[in-house]
């Protein structure tokens, strides 16, 4: 019974039809599978196995549990204290702490480097994560020297959601398939703020006003908790805007 | 109370754990959670493994000997089927706390409770399972769990699954079996006098219970269980509604 | 134990900036409390209190015991708040962290000292015999405000509680089962709530009722405030920070009031709708073995 996009738990069979096959790519897998030689491809998580029949890629799809460091995820993360060239930043509670270069910054010397106190936010990027050791970020992009909007957060206010709240904030084209369109709709509603979206889940508002500041983080944790859809999204815009005038 | 419903579990029920679960069957309530992988302590940090440290708090009472006795045999079986290689150094921590137990409304028992005895051991486990796949804990397999008692009467031995607690009471032995969802053994604490003949019926009645979903894997006609038609519920079909349930809420927006 | 995480210099003065403005983060006003959610188990005894995400149990039991040497016509009552790191991965077991402790101590003086439950109700044998009877509460979620949800679940957990029947006769105690005689209610005396206040601003001159974790992080004092209904105040609790008005002290205790009787309302209610739930077929005048006096 091959169901598209079936739930799995671990350690189920799985169907060997949904897995699949390309002539010239070598098959993938993503998060929660494992790969038990000689042939075998196990679940390790619960949740709906989905097939990516261009990338020949195989995943299981899931929210939930804690954010793990993965290389290139951009994470926002908190300034615990400073060694001698490192900062030392805290990206999920009760973890080891990751380690930012006092250089990796775009133009930084050790005359003008960025000072960041304890507790300031970095909006940064893993350079290296893996299971033996504690995850390195950066803040400029090696391959170019530019930040590309990376660096420290200042102002604002850091919000909690979800790990499926936050993939979904940072897809390309979070509206059509990550089906969030609250910060649009916000937008187009007159509200000034800009925003930047840790794939720890968190995420950095910013605005002049703080009352704004106060209705994004509303509106994200109401999407996030209450799990909106697109329609409903909608609808909670009104009823904020209008509480808020 | 003790009227044997249906399990139910519901998932993700504390806002700041990691993930947590909450499971009713037979009178026991269970809630979990679980946090992980988080920072070990220095004298629990292992090379090239996770830590995994589970807690079983009692309802009445701060917990004695007979839950930490419960913590080894949960801990030795939960390390069986989490991943723990995938986070060496970490700590994954697990916290049960019973919220009920079934009452016996004839017997004048002390009641505090303040030990808990392995008939509890079927709840807390298959919570904690439910709270480790709502954490997303990477895991091996699945399981789920079943006690059986062994009752003599006039002289013959009958088993008696999903004993109530009278029956448990009045036993000769009470077994509690788990088994993965790949249909290993995966826990065995038997207490009582009993022989090895029991004990293999023991094991078949539970290897029924636990692995009913095995009827798909080729077993041709089902064996007839004729004395006591096949009670009680089947736990990995429920602990696969329960998991769909959640997945669906969590993926509404594919 | 790892470490709590602190807040975030971005977070603290937001906070603060928000508060200034009368603006707090989930959108309620200065003195509301979050959404109270409160149920009983299927036993006697046991509580389940929700306070917006925070999540308390209180279960209690009773034995027969010995009674303290220097007290022999008193039971013997007592509280539990063990926290587990079900609540936070920073509590440990066997570890008592400042917040433990200080949340048993306000448990103790509001419901214990206060005489909330007549402990010579509880004495069975003078010397000899007594009931024991203990609450433990189990927190299951930690997201601010304690005190007052944990207060809230051990009172209604106590006149939700019923201990079983006994007897006298000729010197000899006799037990009763529940399958035997109906149990008894506590001997209840009166129903003291805590209200907690918060405290931000460099002066202490903003004050917040029910603060979430996040708001109880960046605070500068708080205040405990423990009374009934009647206006009787049990205890004042304000362990150090930033000193704060007398005036604006008194203020706060106003409310506290209109709080503890909004409290003691909601509690009479759930436990009318439980006993209804219980007594469906209204057996419960004939199972009574009270007398009419």
């Amino acid at each position: 019974m091959a169901t598209e996009n079936p739930l799995v738990l671990p350690g189920d069979e799985i169907d060997p039809s949904l897995i699949p096959t390309h002539k010239t790519k070598p098959l993938r897998l993503g998060p929660g599978l494992r790969h038990v030689p000689p042939n075998q491809i196990l679940p390790t998580l619960a949740g709906h196995l989905i097939a990516d029949h261009r990338k020949n890629a195989l995943y299981v799809e899931y929210n939930g549990g804690r954010y793990i460091p993965s290389p290139s995820d951009l994470v926002i993360g908190q300034v615990t204290r400073s060694a001698a060239d490192l900062y030392y930043v805290n990206l999920t509670p009760y973890t080891p702490n990751a380690s930012l270069p006092h250089l990796a910054f775009e133009g930084a010397t050790k005359k003008t480097r960025p000072q960041l106190a304890n507790g300031a936010l970095v909006y940064a990027r893993i350079s290296l994560a893996n299971r033996h050791m504690d995850p390195e970020l950066e803040c400029v992009s090696t391959s170019t020297g530019k930040s590309e909007g990376l660096g420290p957060l200042t102002g604002g206010m850091v919000f909690d959601i979800s790990l499926g709240l936050a993939r979904r904030l940072l897809m390309a084209r979070s509206r059509d398939v990550g089906k969030v369109a609250v910060l649009e709709l916000l937008g187009a509603e007159g509200l000034a703020f800009e925003t930047a979206v840790g794939r720890n889940g968190k995420v950095w508002v910013n605005s002049e006003s703080v009352k704004t500041v106060v209705v994004v983080g509303r509106a994200l944790k109401e999407t996030d908790e209450k799990e909106l859809g697109v329609e409903q999204q909608k609808k909670l815009v009104q009823k904020l805007i209008k509480e808020m005038r | 109370m003790t009227t044997k419903r249906e399990p139910e579990a519901a998932l993700s029920v504390l806002p700041k754990s990691d993930g947590s679960a909450r499971y009713s069957y037979a009178g026991y309530t269970v809630t979990a959670s679980v946090n992980g992988p988080i920072e070990a302590q220095r004298r629990d940090e292992h090379a090239y493994e996770a830590h995994v440290d589970v807690i079983v708090r009692p309802a009445a009472g701060v917990g004695g000997t007979r839950e930490r006795h419960l913590e080894t045999i949960l801990q030795a079986s939960l390390i069986q089927l989490i991943l723990v290689k995938n986070f060496p150094r970490s700590l994954i921590q697990i916290v049960l706390q019973v919220e009920a137990s079934p009452e016996n409304d004839y017997v004048n028992t002390k009641l505090m409770q303040a030990s808990l005895n392995s008939a509890v051991i079927p709840a807390l486990l298959q919570t904690a399972v439910l709270a480790l796949l709502s954490a997303a804990i990477p895991m091996r397999a699945t399981a789920t769990s079943a006690i059986v008692a062994v009752m003599t009467q006039d002289g013959a031995s009958r088993l008696v699954a999903h004993p109530s607690p009278r029956e448990i009471e009045a036993a000769q032995s009470v077994h509690v079996l788990a088994f993965t969802s790949q249909d290993g053994l995966l826990l065995a604490e038997s207490e009582g006098d009993f022989t090895v003949k029991e004990w293999d019926d023991v094991y078949d009645t539970a290897k029924k219970i636990c692995c009913k979903s095995g009827a798909t894997k080729g077993e041709g006609i089902e064996m007839v269980l004729d004395e006591q038609e096949d009670s009680g519920p089947d736990m990995r079909q429920f602990l696969r509604s329960a998991l769909e349930t959640k997945v669906a809420a969590d993926l509404h927006w594919k | 134990m790892p470490r709590e995480a602190e807040p975030s210099l971005n977070e603290r003065q937001f906070v603060l900036k928000a508060l200034e403005e009368n603006l707090r983060l989930d959108g309620r006003t200065f003195d509301k409390y979050r959404a109270l959610a409160l149920t009983f188990g299927d036993e006697y005894g046991v509580a389940d209190v929700t306070l917006g995400r925070t999540r308390v149990l209180a279960k209690t039991s009773a034995e027969v015991t010995v009674p303290y040497a220097d007290r022999p016509l008193d039971g013997i009552f007592t509280i539990t708040t063990e926290l587990s790191p079900m609540a936070s991965p920073a509590f440990e077991i066997n570890r008592p962290t400042e917040t433990e402790i200080l949340l048993s101590r306000l448990l103790e003086k509001t419901v214990r000292r206060s005489g909330a439950m007549d402990t010579e109700s509880l004495c069975l044998v003078a010397g000899q015999k007594c009931w024991s009877v203990r609450v433990d509460v189990h927190v299951l979620s930690h997201d601010g405000n304690l005190t007052d949800a944990a207060c809230f679940a051990v009172v209604a957990a106590l006149r939700h509680f019923r201990k079983p029947d006994t007897s006298m006769e000729g010197g000899v105690l006799t037990v009763y089962t529940p399958a035997e005689r109906e149990p008894v209610p506590l001997s209840w005396l009166h129903s003291p709530f805590c209200i907690t206040w918060c405290f931000f601003g460099d002066e202490g001159q903003m004050a917040l009722l029910d603060a979430t974790w996040s708001e109880e992080q960046v605070r500068v004092g708080s205040c405990t405030i423990s009374l009934n209904r009647h206006g009787e105040i049990c205890q004042i609790a304000k362990l150090g920070g930033t000193p704060v008005e007398a005036v604006a002290l008194l203020q706060c205790t106003n409310v506290a009031l209109t709080k503890a009787k909004e409290f003691s309302t909601y509690l009479d209610k759930k436990l009318a709708e439980d006993a209804k739930r219980r007594d469906k077929d209204g057996l419960m005048a004939e199972l009574s073995a009270e007398n009419d006096r």
